[in-house]
């Protein structure tokens, strides 16, 4: 018994980045933070970004992909828009990983500004050229902008939770 | 030179097929699924607008449930913040019904003015608006969408293009119809263009959504001056929204040096809206 306790609750502590990628996804939690018409970010970019670049066994590319379907649902976006633009910055991730031995904050905030912008890039370019949809690039580069900026403190976030809950690796 | 391409290749296709522990796709794969989903959904095929709409049914109604605790705080938020202004609002309330009582002696003039011509012309037109009430599930307001979600559909006979309404004031237009949920587009959206007729001189304009809290006026004639007390209507001239609807009132941004509307209604407080299904008009025999 003690034994389950103990996985559910390690489970659980594993899962809690996922379901927080969920459930930004579904509600309307980051669109509550759109202030003076400039100020917004991509939480979910700095969660994928994190993640796929500490633990890929955390996300898994398959729910990534379904996070971008509700998003792309919810924001009215053609279906796969974000699941592609989700998609690249985790192929960003994942190649910063495969290419750097050691990561420090620098490192992932330098090349986090490519994933980002690869991310935001692909979304404006799928509406831009096949949806009726309008888009101002300046929002989508103040929402890069930010997106960036604020990636140290959510990276500062998840390394405290990380050490907090002591998470294995798994690949 | 060769090996750091070579390197470079070898991490982008390590990145792309890849695999975890427990991993089931790899990126390459999701990759190729979603550009084909995309294909789809861009290809506008009927089955697949149908599936569209039972999983914007779907997931809609979810995220109405998920983001409660979010619009309860907002709730609470404006609560509080209404009740910190309430002396204040109180005060200018009072202004304001002191200016009212004056018009309403003006109004009476009219109204009986108006009903003697009408006995002259022996016309007595009565135009309603047939309506159909919805309670906003969630509302966006972001910078690529100022929408919202009600919870009818077209089982209640909710069309595309459809006019919608906030305390007998146009807020939107449908732009998209779900089974059993629909989305608005508000007036102050990038996306939003309407037809627009401004009173009392009855010059033709477009309502344009600028992604900020007031609309544009665009293609207005050369000597268009601002003045006060200048009404925006609908103007009916696309063929799809009634004529007539009040909009807002003519604002001019010096600053920006543009024109812009102030909304009678503000689309972000907005909690039930009527959605225009017709108008009915009686001709009253004299």
């Amino acid at each position: 018994m003690a034994i389950n306790v103990k996985t559910f609750k390690e489970g659980f502590l594993r899962s809690l980045p996922l379901l927080l990628l969920i459930y930004i996804c579904i509600s309307e939690f980051h669109t509550q933070f759109y202030y003076w018409n400039i100020f917004s970010f991509n939480l979910q970019f700095i969660i994928i970004y994190y993640w796929i670049l500490r633990d890929p066994s955390i996300l898994g590319y398959g729910f990534i992909f379904l996070c971008g379907l509700i998003n792309d649902v919810i924001l009215s976006f053609p279906l796969g828009t974000s699941a592609l633009s989700f998609l690249f910055v985790s192929l960003v991730a994942a190649y910063v990983r495969n290419a750097t031995v050691r990561s420090t904050l620098f490192t992932d905030w330098f090349t986090f500004i490519f994933g980002v912008l690869i991310g935001n890039f692909i979304t404006y370019f799928l509406i831009k050229n096949f949806s009726e949809m309008k888009i101002e690039y300046q929002s989508m580069l103040f929402n890069s902008l930010f997106t960036f900026i604020l990636y140290p403190a959510f990276w500062g976030i998840f390394e405290l939770y990380k050490k907090l809950i002591n998470l294995k690796t798994y690949d | 030179m060769s090996t750091s391409r070579d390197d470079f290749g070898i991490a982008i296709r390590s990145a792309l097929l890849q695999r975890g522990a427990k991993q089931k796709f790899s990126l390459f794969v999701l990759i190729l699924v979603s550009i084909a989903v995309f294909s789809l959904d861009t290809l506008n095929l009927k089955p697949i607008k149908v599936l569209r709409s039972f999983i914007n049914d779907g997931v809609y109604r979810i995220s109405a449930i998920s983001s409660s605790p979010i619009k309860f705080t907002s709730a609470t938020k404006s609560f509080l913040t209404d009740h910190i202004f309430l002396y204040k609002e109180n005060e200018k309330l009072k202004i304001e019904l002191e200016e009212l009582k004056k018009q309403k002696l003006k109004t009476s003039f009219l109204e009986t003015e108006n009903r003697k011509l009408q006995e002259v012309v022996q016309l007595d037109k009565k135009s309603v608006f047939i309506t159909l009430g919805a309670k906003v599930m969630m509302d966006k307001n972001s910078p690529y969408l100022n929408s919202a979600i009600i919870n009818k559909g077209s089982n209640s006979k909710i069309k595309l293009g459809m006019a919608v309404l906030s305390k007998g004031h146009l807020v939107g237009r449908i732009v998209e119809v779900n089974y059993i949920s629909s989305r608005i587009l508000f007036l102050n959206d990038l996306n939003s263009r309407i037809p627009v007729v401004i009173s009392p001189d009855g010059d033709q304009a477009i309502l344009s959504g600028s992604g900020r809290e007031k609309p544009i006026l665009e293609y207005l004639p050369e000597n268009f001056t601002v003045e006060d007390n200048q009404m925006v209507y609908t103007s009916g001239k696309d063929g799809v929204l009634i004529s007539g609807i009040s909009i807002g009132e003519v604002n001019e941004d010096l600053e920006e040096k543009r024109i812009e509307v102030k909304l009678f209604s503000d689309p972000n407080q907005i909690f039930f809206v009527n959605v225009v299904l017709g108008q009915s008009t009686d001709v009253e025999e004299m």
